[in-house]
């Protein structure tokens, strides 16, 4: 079958603003919008530009805007988007750099601003620190994030304010914060009730319906919110 | 700036669903309260110490039914919607269930705002 794929492009060299730019290429049902994107730039321009890494869904770099939602591009399959034609547009919220590709720095930023590791300065056992099943399962789901950004660009509220710190950071704070072998919990929850922080949040939901790794990233945000109102962890 | 606009222009545009379009609503029907409430104090204001007729204009404006029908839908939307949200920050346990739950509020919603829009009618209909 022959499908259009309808990209935004944006060259910073020669264009003033991204337009539209159409290409017809022959796909089977089950090829994946990346594998579009990949016989576009191998046999018809070159000069089309996107990140992509591991093509299989685990390294977080394709993630765009295909037919107006977040999704990454390896993990999206041309037969479950039934349309003609397919649209896809960098992430918002995010500066433009080429074509698909947008500047992921503000992004770290606010990740690495929420302490993103164990911190814990006990004395460690003589084997490990041990952490019972009900323990890990307390924090298990958001472990799974791949630091994609799809939540983050989807959100309104970062759209309006890039100062947020934006749902995969507070995913990746929720790790940590509900982590029992973790002691930063207090400092972490204090970063996150800055006015840039959680309450920035207005459970509009487009991250948790954006995330491909399927985190429930509103509930995620939801338990920090509750944590910093009421100063406990349970 | 221009990036902005952009993107505000094209976040418009973006496929968030049922939640996006409640949040929507929900921020039109904070600006339509700020308009209505304003609106009713100004005219106030000018009928009583001027007895201006622009004061009695503006309540004829908001007395009609087509400006008390979007009016009352998104009032009705905006106080039920601000339960949802006080619900689900409550019990973040219910976030999971955040599709059920707004169902949940449209269905509360539809006969709430229907019986308004009875009894608009009903005004226009018995000539009042
Ligand atoms: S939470 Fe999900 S959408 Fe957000 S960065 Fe992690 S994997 Fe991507
Ligand atoms: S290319 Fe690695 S996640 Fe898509």
């Amino acid at each position: 079958m022959e499908v259009k794929v309808k990209i935004l492009r944006f060259n910073p060299e020669t264009d003033k603003r991204p337009h539209y730019q159409t290409f017809r290429v022959e796909a089977e049902p089950t090829d994946r919008v990346l594998d579009l994107l990949e016989k576009i730039k191998g046999y018809q321009d070159g000069s089309l530009a996107f990140r992509r890494s591991c093509a299989h869904g685990i390294c977080g770099s394709d993630a765009m805007r295909i037919n107006g939602m977040n999704r990454l591009a390896c993990k999206t399959l041309v037969k479950d988007l039934g349309k003609a034609t397919i649209t896809v547009e960098p992430l918002l919220g995010l500066p433009l750099i080429k074509d698909l590709i947008v500047d992921m720095e503000p992004f770290f930023e606010h990740y690495e601003s929420v302490m993103p590791y164990l911190v814990n300065d006990e004395p460690p056992p003589l084997k490990e620190r041990l952490q019972s099943p009900e323990e890990r399962e307390r924090f298990d789901d958001t472990t799974k994030c791949i630091l994609c950004a799809a939540c983050t660009t989807s959100c309104p509220s970062f759209w309006a304010n890039g100062r947020y710190v934006g749902p995969a950071a507070i995913v990746n704070a929720h790790r940590f914060i509900f982590d029992s072998r973790d002691r930063a919990a207090a400092e972490r929850l204090r970063i996150l009730s800055d006015q840039f922080g959680v309450y920035r949040c207005h459970t509009i939901f487009n991250c948790t319906l954006a995330c491909p790794r399927d985190i429930q990233i509103t509930k995620a945000i939801g338990e920090v919110k509750k944590a910093i109102a009421t100063g406990s962890l349970d | 700036m221009t990036a902005k606009l952009r993107t505000s222009w094209q976040g418009l545009r973006y496929r968030g669903g049922g939640t996006m379009i409640a949040w929507l609503l929900h921020r039109l029907g904070g600006l339509a309260m700020v308009v209505f409430v304003g609106m009713h104090v100004f005219a106030s204001f000018l009928t009583q110490q001027f007895g201006s007729d622009v004061g009695t204009a503006m309540n004829i404006v908001y007395q009609s039914p087509y400006f008390q029908a979007p009016l009352y839908f998104l009032i009705i939307f905006h106080a039920l919607n601000g339960l949802r949200i006080i619900l689900l920050d409550t019990f973040p346990k219910l976030l999971e269930y955040q599709r059920e739950v707004t169902w949940l509020q449209w269905i509360v919603f539809l006969p709430l705002y229907g019986l308004v829009v009875f009894f608009i009618i009903a005004r226009i209909v018995s000539g009042e």
